[in-house]
């Protein structure tokens, strides 16, 4: 009873109403990646925060994440260290930062790197029907609306056990990515700053010589 | 596909180990470090002429030893060893990526070289300045840099290796 009482009370003192879980997602989804395809490009600013039981801080990285068209990706840690990962549906290049020198990796199985960029994609243009063979989706809204994958393979499950994709209730920012894995330790992607519809700069997403981030930022009017 | 990248990289460095480290007679680091603190690394690993991004979380403590932690681009844990002060080493977690042997033959070695202020002669780490180091074996060479580092007193169960089974 006390536990109950000491439930209530949070509920009541957060504010938000508790998540409910979502019976027949399809409608759901369908309405997310109706909204999500009338973008083109989205760019966001992201804390990235490794969770992991015996540190009392959460190890934090910053970066940003740009999406555009059909199926491009520039994920770029911005610190404490510089790197640069760039994906499409054909390839994908790594760029990382070593005493003021860009360097490009020579990848060592890229396929696999070039798969999980393109899911990101995937998950943020709200095509979530093409990552059913990979994944278990559900839906639960309230005050946010979460969207969790539980990978299908077993092999995958035994280090990660879902992703949730947190977004506000209408879709209209996505607000963190959590992945979960079976140890109880997870990263955490939050996300800020989320623009939809900009256009981005040539050399953005190129793969031999991507453009400077801060000369992206600043062409399209969000330099800091 | 997942499977198969596994296994291809498990195979991959198994073959690894059981190649032996080559002499060596690089010049050896001189780097001091906090005794208590905790260190971020940004490191790249190339293989066989392939390259892969790690970040590394090095706990020290000036009693309990030091505990290095490797995730890979999306933060999984693929490596995580405690050297206690007496010098002997504890795997407590590893991955497809990084088995049990590789990390304590080569992991655990690299840390020492770099962090553990006096080198032996068969360190082949070269200090190109105070936050950038290279390891070159025969068969890997370790590109590493020292991001950010934050002094003070860490947990100690980072320290303890009995908390392995709690992982």
């Amino acid at each position: 009873m006390v536990a109950l009482t000491m439930a209530l009370a949070a509920v009541v003192m957060a504010g938000d109403p508790p998540l409910r879980p979502v019976a027949d997602p399809r409608p759901i989804l369908q309405d997310l990646q109706r909204k999500m395809s009338s973008f083109d490009s989205v760019y966001l600013e992201f804390t990235q925060e490794r969770d992991l039981k015996l540190f009392a801080e959460p190890l934090r990285s910053e970066g940003v994440m740009l999406i555009g068209r059909p199926d491009q990706i520039r994920w770029e840690t911005t610190g404490p260290f510089q790197s640069i990962l760039l994906g499409d549906h054909q390839s994908v290049a790594q760029f990382e930062r070593t005493d003021g020198v860009w360097k490009k990796l020579k990848l060592g199985f890229p396929q696999m790197l070039r798969r999980v960029m393109q899911q990101m994609v995937q998950m943020n243009q709200g095509k979530l029907d093409a990552l059913t063979s990979d994944y278990t989706i559900s839906v639960a809204t309230g005050s946010l609306a979460v969207v969790t994958l539980v990978p299908k393979d077993e092999t995958v499950r035994a280090m990660l056990s879902s992703i949730e994709v947190k977004m506000l209730p209408d879709f209209s920012a996505t607000r963190e990515v959590v992945m979960n894995e079976p140890s109880g330790e997870f990263t955490r992607i939050i996300f800020r700053r989320e623009m939809r519809g900009v256009k981005f700069p040539p050399g953005t997403f190129d793969q031999t010589t991507p453009r400077d981030i801060a000369a992206v930022k600043a062409d399209f009017g969000n330099a800091p | 596909m997942h499977r198969n990248f596994l296994v291809l990289l498990l195979v991959w460095f198994a073959a690894g180990c059981v190649t032996p480290p080559p002499p060596v007679n690089a010049p050896r680091p001189v780097a001091s470090f906090q005794p208590d603190g905790l260190v971020t690394q940004r490191a790249v690993l190339t293989a066989r002429g392939r390259q892969f991004a790690l970040n590394g979380y090095l706990a020290q403590s000036a009693t309990g030893g030091r505990r290095l932690i490797l995730t890979e681009v999306f933060g999984h844990v693929v490596a995580d060893v405690l050297v206690k002060p007496d010098g002997t080493v504890h795997v407590m977690r590893s991955s497809r990526l990084f088995h049990p042997a590789w990390i304590e033959r080569y992991v655990a070695a690299d840390m020492q070289c770099i962090f553990g202020g006096a080198p032996d002669a068969a360190c082949p780490v070269q200090m190109l300045s105070a936050t950038h180091f290279v390891v070159e074996r025969r068969w890997y060479k370790l590109d590493l840099q020292i991001v950010e580092t934050q002094p003070g007193p860490q947990p100690t169960e980072l320290f303890d290796e009995a908390q392995k089974a709690k992982l």
